[in-house]
């Protein structure tokens, strides 16, 4: 018995959602608002809680078929008969797809009913829901297709709703009267474009060179070509396959920089917090971000060839003699360290977990580039969950805000009227404080949230962040090594920024009187909470490591491991590199089967002491009131160079940037361009030229050419007159010669 | 004797006659006169088209001849209308004095 058949439904569900939410959904809450609310959000919910249940069949019905890969063709999408050349619209359901798509809908569907609490009374609640709804169809494509394609087609759509999501509320302008929402929305859009364009080059360049988009027709070209030492043509130059796949992976890399915000292009993450909360959460923490490094999950064997290229010293297959994997791994963990240092200074809620997000993610791409598939997914899966959860809740938080501060203006709105021209931000931080008593449920499950994000035993985050860093330290190599390094300071970040977090909001006493009146949100809201804090706590089970070497041994060879790696073995069926590596024709990084106390130990302590350090030292005492500056403001630059990474930004390159840019503006642009290059060179260049053209070329050449051709047909008509003498008798002897010659000519030359 | 008689002699009789004919075409200045002139050489070309039938023992020439006759007469009688209209007009016959598409 299997369900592959239902797969189209995958993708059928959440466009029903769509349709619904865009047609009905309107008239229903003109009609009614309370219920209307109701259907439209209940029913997109639904559509997600389907999708998620057509997921389940599949990942039973590949148990009962071995873990076998299926592909269901749906239509021929692009067909070439000359050619004989086909893409197919197909769905790839595996192990790997399979997880991805139980990760976007099953979050997914707790976002969508927890939306249905937190968007209440907003105007645009069904455009809303028809946009989340869109985002989990275009999301299911990108996870789902067979083809680089139809990864791509996913790819630009959750890009699309990314732009329309942060955008949703469009017409919210700022003090200086910018629509900085729909701004956001637009960078976001804009900095995605750069990378996008590095993934088409990259599936130009697989195009060319293995003749397919399709993955397993690539794969296995590429292998083929690899294991014989064979040549592709491009460009009409021999390349090496090492080469063409360092290319690619070099691109994937800017195209998953862009779509999971890594340096350089991490820059729209947190302007993307703008959008609604659940978007926050949905999009931008726990599934489309994740994009990138699906693809480098899903590229494993091109990322291998890659590095064994490069290991066997193949012809052009390195770039500043890094393979490319090397270069994901370097940039997943310098951007893991960049991001988790700037959280330290943002006093907006969301922009900490957006700068956390960037940080994780990066945390992804190392493992991705170091080869560690597997953890990569796993953290992949513990992220989706931890950070939802702590988006969610700040969601509540936020709610909670505005409701205090709307029940204080409702109590003096009379006779304190100036309180209205009152900047309130709900998300600020410094104006909260204290809300563990007003908020136990959200206080509660953000607490399980940070500690599986800052990396304690036993927190889902434990286990995934560790398997990452043990796999950095047992294998050998500078790069392992910087990457291990980077990554553990990273970790120690990560636990400092949410300490202070969490000082911030929930511990002291309440620093605004919307603080004061702060509530606990509805059960609509703090249920799908409570669901997600239980998966970020029980999460490492899904990938329970060994603890020593003896258990997996004798688990080895008792063919049975219980719960234990059961990611690893659930995805290998999916990661060829694994198949590779036992055929020796690419040697993956060695993945660390049993944990690694040492580097366990490690990273805890440090956890521990980072949460220790921000709530018992650093915030201990302050900030007390809304207006008092953050501890770590001010700090010496020697301290700590990229602490106050703003105060270090404005006095190195914004003097410098300000500087070069006056120069160009003054010196190149206003002296040298507009006074010399324009008025001597375009000006003066462009009036000799008019006036050769008027003068020399228009009067003598092309008159003269006019004027001629006149007098040339009034001279040859003065003479061809002089024949025209209007007796009769001479036309007829021209008649008669004519006819003389023509009969002579017919005559003597036949 | 009849048989004496050849074709050559009927062919040369009939460039005679055209050549008399096409020379008063060209050389003649009255009107009447170089109709008569050109009647002279379809009358030639009508003499040729006769003697071949008869030497070639074919009919077609001497049906063709009272097609010549008839387009003739036809000729005629537009082309006399024509000179009796251009006296009336110029009171001259000359095609001399019928040079006004002179270039």
């Amino acid at each position: 018995m299997n369900a592959f058949g239902l797969a189209p439904l995958l993708l059928i569900f959440p466009a029903i959602g769509v349709l619904f939410n865009t047609f009905a959904g309107p008239r229903l809450i003109r009609a009614e608002r309370k219920t209307g609310e109701m259907y439209a959000g209940w029913f997109a919910s639904l559509m997600a809680i389907l999708a998620f249940l057509v997921a389940v069949m599949l990942y039973f019905s590949l148990r009962a078929h071995d873990y076998h890969a299926e592909t269901v063709r749906l239509f021929d999408w692009i067909v070439v008969p000359s050619a004989g050349f086909t893409i197919p619209w197909a769905i790839q359901v595996d192990t790997l797809s399979v997880t991805m798509m139980l990760v976007v809908t099953g979050v997914g569907s707790l976002i969508h009913i927890y939306a249905i609490g937190y968007m209440h009374g907003d105007p645009g609640f069904h455009r809303f829901f028809a946009y989340l709804n869109l985002f989990l169809f275009f999301m299911l494509i990108l996870v789902s297709g067979s083809t680089y394609l139809m990864l791509f087609v996913g790819w630009e759509g959750v890009g699309l709703c990314s732009y329309l999501l942060i955008g949703f509320w469009f017409d919210r302008v700022n003090e200086q009267g910018k629509v900085m929402n729909a701004d956001a929305g637009r960078k976001a859009f804009v900095v995605n474009r750069v990378g996008d364009f590095a993934m088409v080059l990259a599936m130009i360049l697989l195009f060319w060179a293995f003749g397919s988009l399709d993955f397993g027709a690539v794969f296995g070209s590429a292998v083929d070509l690899f294991a014989h030492g064979e040549m592709v043509t491009l460009f009409g130059m021999e390349m090496t396959v090492g080469a063409v796949l360092t290319a690619v992976t070099i691109l994937f890399l800017l195209g998953a920089a862009g779509k999971s915000a890594q340096i350089p292009f991490y820059v729209w993450l947190p302007d993307a917090m703008a959008g609604p909360t659940p978007v926050s959460a949905l999009i931008h923490a726990a599934t489309m971000v994740t994009a990138g490094v699906y693809l480098m999950v899903r590229s494993n064997v091109l990322l291998e060839i890659a590095r064994q290229s490069t290991l066997d010293g193949v012809a052009g297959a390195s770039l500043l003699g890094l393979s490319g994997p090397d270069w994901i791994a370097l940039t997943g963990a310098a951007t893991a360290v960049l991001a988790g240092l700037i959280a330290f200074t943002q006093f907006d809620i969301k922009k900490v977990l957006a700068y956390s997000t960037i940080s994780q993610l990066g945390f992804m791409v190392a493992a991705a580039g170091m080869g560690a598939y597997v953890a990569a997914m796993f953290h992949l899966i513990t992220h989706a969950f931890f950070k939802a959860l702590l988006f969610l809740g700040s969601g509540s938080v936020i709610h909670g805000m505005e409701h205090g501060h709307h029940h204080v203006h409702e109590h003096d709105h009379e006779h304190d009227a100036h309180h209205k021209a009152e900047k309130f931000d709900p998300q600020d931080m410094r104006t909260m404080g204290g809300l563990r008593h007003k908020m136990p449920i959200t206080f509660a499950v953000y607490m399980v949230g940070t500690l599986a994000l800052a990396g304690i035993f036993p927190f889902a985050g434990f286990w995934s962040k560790d398997e990452i860093l043990a796999h950095a330290s047992t294998n050998h190599g500078s790069i392992f090594t910087a990457v291990y390094i980077l990554l553990t300071v990273a970790a120690f970040c990560t636990a400092f920024y949410m300490g202070r977090q969490i000082k911030m909001i929930f511990f002291g006493s309440p620093r605004h009187e919307a603080a004061e009146q702060a509530s606990e949100s509805a059960p609509i809201m703090t249920y799908p909470l409570i669901i997600l804090a239980a998966l970020s706590l029980l999460g490492g089970l899904l990938n329970f490591p060994f603890f020593t070497e003896s258990a997996y041994k004798a688990a080895k060879a008792a063919h049975s491991f219980g719960i234990n790696l059961g990611l690893e073995h659930w995805l290998e069926h999916s990661i060829t590199a694994f198949a590779l590596t036992e055929e020796g024709i690419v040697h993956m990084p060695h993945t660390p089967t049993w944990m690694q106390v040492d580097v366990a130990l490690i990273s805890t302590i440090l956890a521990l002491a980072a949460l220790a350090l921000a709530v018992g030292v650093v915030y201990r005492k302050r900030p007390q009131t809304a207006t008092e500056r953050d501890p770590l403001q001010g700090t010496p630059i020697w301290w700590f160079a990229i602490l106050p990474f703003e105060w270090f930004y404005m006095h190195t390159v914004v003097p410098a940037f300000k500087w070069s840019a006056r120069w160009l503006a003054e010196v190149l642009d206003g002296a040298f361009w507009h006074d010399f290059v324009h008025d001597n060179i375009i000006r003066d260049l462009f009036v000799g030229f008019a006036k050769f053209s008027a003068n020399v070329l228009d009067a003598n050449g092309v008159d003269g050419l006019v004027n001629g051709s006149g007098r040339l047909t009034h001279a040859v008509g003065a003479v061809l007159r002089k024949t025209q003498t209007g007796y009769a008798r001479n036309y007829a002897l021209g008649v008669f010669l004519g006819t003389v010659i023509l009969l002579a000519y017919f005559i003597f030359a036949s | 004797m009849f048989s004496t008689v050849t074709i050559d002699w009927y062919v040369a009789l009939s460039v005679l006659l055209f050549t008399i004919g096409a020379m008063g075409v060209l050389m003649r200045r009255n009107a009447i006169i170089i109709f008569m002139s050109v009647e002279m050489m379809l009358n030639s070309a009508n003499l040729a088209f006769v003697a071949f039938a008869r030497h070639l023992g074919d009919l077609d020439g001497q049906v063709l001849t009272f097609f010549v006759i008839t387009v003739a007469a036809a000729e005629v009688a537009v082309g006399l209308a024509l000179i009796v209209t251009i006296f009336r007009t110029k009171h001259s016959i000359s095609i001399d004095e019928l040079n006004v598409l002179k270039g």
